[in-house]
């Protein structure tokens, strides 16, 4: 269970700096990119510490898992866009955080469970 | 003092090419007026194609009018290293072309009359460091193996014997007046029917099954062929992850005594000078040029640009007797992987665009190498250089470092976004001449300061892939620590892979804060800001 309770800290990071960069998407300017490099990275070592958990077998939050892939397939999709220079569409932006909160919301659950 | 390329201002005679006006259609359009393009176009004109030159700016106005004007078989990224990266045969093609190429240009200036002071002369290559006298050895065995004619020698023009460790010596090379002779190549192709246009910028290109289409700001081009030309193709390219731009600095000085040394030399120590001599308006030599102090792009290791210069004159002044220092500037140079240019198609699916870049500090010779090799290409001729120069040839284990390398930094230029960092947090901050990056409503602007007191604010955010622009005080130029792009004060682009021009911004006086502007989205370019 610490597995997941490590991960639940690195995707709390990642949503606190997501939540910063949802602003700035929705007021129109540019993310800064230091937030944009930390936010991804902090949200894939909670992705793979949670795969990492769902390895070892047993009563496991894959609904979470689907969620947060569905998210960071999301989230590169918007940097891509973001760097090419293509306006990050704000709906996606805020479905991307949904798909994400939902996620982090069920895992949550799950962990009390446990 | 100002920075003012030697070559812009000893050119009196000028030709204006027109700008672009409404549609075209053209077998071949080639984006990029310097000694890349007008070659390239030289050589298709002369196969009977159509063809048009499409320039941002001035024809030469780019890094060939901001060259030193030496013209020589090695190159900086050395022959010896080249082989360790790929082969025995790269490193004889790479110098058998060079070679031609410098034939080429001879040739050219003979021919077309061209009043660009061509004249032979050698190179010499040494070194007054212990420790370097390997480099020398190994890059002289590399160039005898490639078939040149490189000899080891005990007296240089410069020094006494005493004073340098290993010298050696390459007749058959040159000097010229590059900005001279690439307009007099594009004076001749305009006038046999090749279409030249100058201040016409290319904001858009698109590769479709049966030709191209490239946008400018004065019309549409559609063409069969296409040749990006513009010394870093523009936009976002692959390449980009490889090719590291760098800036290198020049200062030309006056001697008191006269004497100018007719070579050109290589100082191979640990910090690495190249010395020339030129004229001014004729043959006879009248002005001694230094380079060096590499840096990548906007990340100069002194926030005092002035150093790079400070550092040439210091240097000029020990060992030589100057009198006063005429000019100065820099220049742009992009590295390739494996030391080797990337000239031919742009990718290995593309069938109508083709590319020409990393061409170290060597570009005079390269540029000419690629117009030459795209030339026949084009029209379909075998080129035995492809194979060492093909742009579509990837990268190895050999390179894998380079690739690493590089695009960490990329990655560590974006770690420096962060919220809340800036160079100041007031304008009171900025001097009078003086650049910063400010934080203001959460966008990071680029304010400069002119010597009137007046502001001129643009976007911070680089357009070409979102880095933060740095002040270049030597040239007062936005510079990219990513990708080599560079901005006027305005914020329109002088070269790079950029497209577009930073996006302007209005600073309200009365209370030091921007001027809302609803038009853009996060992550949007701001296209309609052309070059003028």
């Amino acid at each position: 269970m610490t597995t997941i309770y490590i991960a639940i800290g690195f995707f709390a990071l990642a949503a606190l700096l997501g939540m910063y960069l949802l602003s700035f998407v929705l007021r129109g300017k540019e993310t800064p990119k230091a937030i944009v490099f930390t936010h991804g990275p902090l949200a894939a070592i909670g992705i793979i510490l949670l795969i990492v958990y769902i390895l070892k077998g047993g009563p496991n939050p894959w609904e979470s898992l689907v969620l947060f892939v569905l998210a960071a397939l999301g989230g590169i999709y918007m940097v891509f866009r973001d760097l090419t220079g293509k306006p990050i569409p704000r709906l996606l932006a805020v479905g991307h955080g949904l798909l994400a909160v939902t996620g982090f919301v069920l895992l949550l659950v799950f962990a009390l469970n446990g | 003092m100002k920075t003012q390329s030697f070559w812009e201002v000893t050119t009196p005679h000028r030709p204006e090419f027109p700008e672009l006006e409404g549609n075209l259609d053209v077998d071949v359009a080639i984006i990029g007026g310097g000694i890349t393009g007008i070659t390239t176009a030289l050589q298709l004109t002369d196969a009977g194609r159509s063809v048009a030159v499409l320039e941002a700016r001035r024809v030469g106005g780019g890094t060939t009018g901001w060259s030193t004007g030496n013209l020589y078989v090695p190159t900086g990224a050395y022959y010896h290293k080249i082989q360790g990266s790929r082969d025995a045969e790269t490193i004889t093609s790479v110098a058998a072309a060079r070679r031609s190429a410098l034939d080429f240009i001879e040739q050219q200036t003979v021919q077309k009359k061209i009043d660009c002071h061509f004249s032979r002369r050698p190179w010499y290559f040494f070194t007054q460091e212990k420790d370097m006298v390997s480099t020398i050895e190994k890059e002289v065995e590399a160039l005898q193996r490639a078939g040149m004619p490189v000899t080891f020698v005990d007296d240089i023009p410069l020094l006494p014997r005493a004073r340098f460790q290993k010298a050696a010596r390459m007749d058959g090379q040159a000097r010229f007046h590059p900005l001279r002779y690439v307009l007099g190549i594009a004076t001749d192709i305009a006038s046999r029917g090749c279409q030249v246009y100058e201040h016409t910028t290319v904001i858009d290109l698109k590769e479709e099954k049966d030709h191209c289409t490239i946008q400018t700001n004065h019309g549409t081009v559609t063409c069969r062929q296409v040749v990006i030309a513009t010394h870093i193709p523009i936009g976002i390219h692959t390449v980009q992850t490889v090719a590291a731009p760098h800036r290198s600095y020049v200062i030309a000085v006056k001697l008191k005594s006269g004497n100018y040394p007719d070579a050109y030399f290589w100082q191979n120590d640990t910090m690495h000078k190249a010395i020339t001599t030129h004229s001014t308006d004729s043959m006879e030599l009248d002005m001694l040029m230094i380079a060096g102090n590499h840096h990548k792009t906007g990340q100069a290791s002194h926030q005092e640009y002035h150093h790079y210069f400070k550092e040439l004159e210091d240097y000029a002044r020990k060992h030589f007797d100057v009198a006063s220092v005429e000019y100065r500037w820099s220049a742009q140079h992009y590295r390739s992987g494996d030391g080797v240019p990337y000239i031919g198609l742009t990718h290995k699916d593309a069938r109508r665009t083709y590319i020409a870049t990393g061409f170290y500090a060597d570009g005079l010779i390269y540029g000419t190498v690629a117009g030459i090799l795209l030339g026949d290409m084009l029209v379909g001729k075998e080129n035995t250089w492809l194979k060492a120069f093909d742009a579509t040839r990837g990268t190895n284990l050999a390179t894998a470092a380079t690739f690493v390398k590089e695009n960490v930094n990329v990655a560590a230029q974006y770690l420096k976004d962060s919220p809340f960092s800036a160079d100041a947090e007031h304008l009171s901050e900025i001097s009078l001449g003086e650049g910063k990056v400010l934080e203001m409503d959460g966008e990071k602007v680029a304010v400069y300061r002119d010597e009137n007191n007046h502001l001129h604010a643009c976007s911070a955010v680089c357009t070409h892939m979102k880095c933060i622009v740095h002040w270049n005080n030597a040239e007062n130029t936005w510079d990219c620590p990513c990708h080599g792009s560079r901005f006027m004060i305005d914020g329109s682009v002088i070269e790079g892979p950029a497209i577009a021009n930073l996006e302007t911004k209005q600073i309200d006086s009365s209370n030091g804060r921007l001027v809302k502007d609803e038009r853009h989205h996060s992550g949007q370019r701001d296209l309609n800001n052309p070059i003028t």
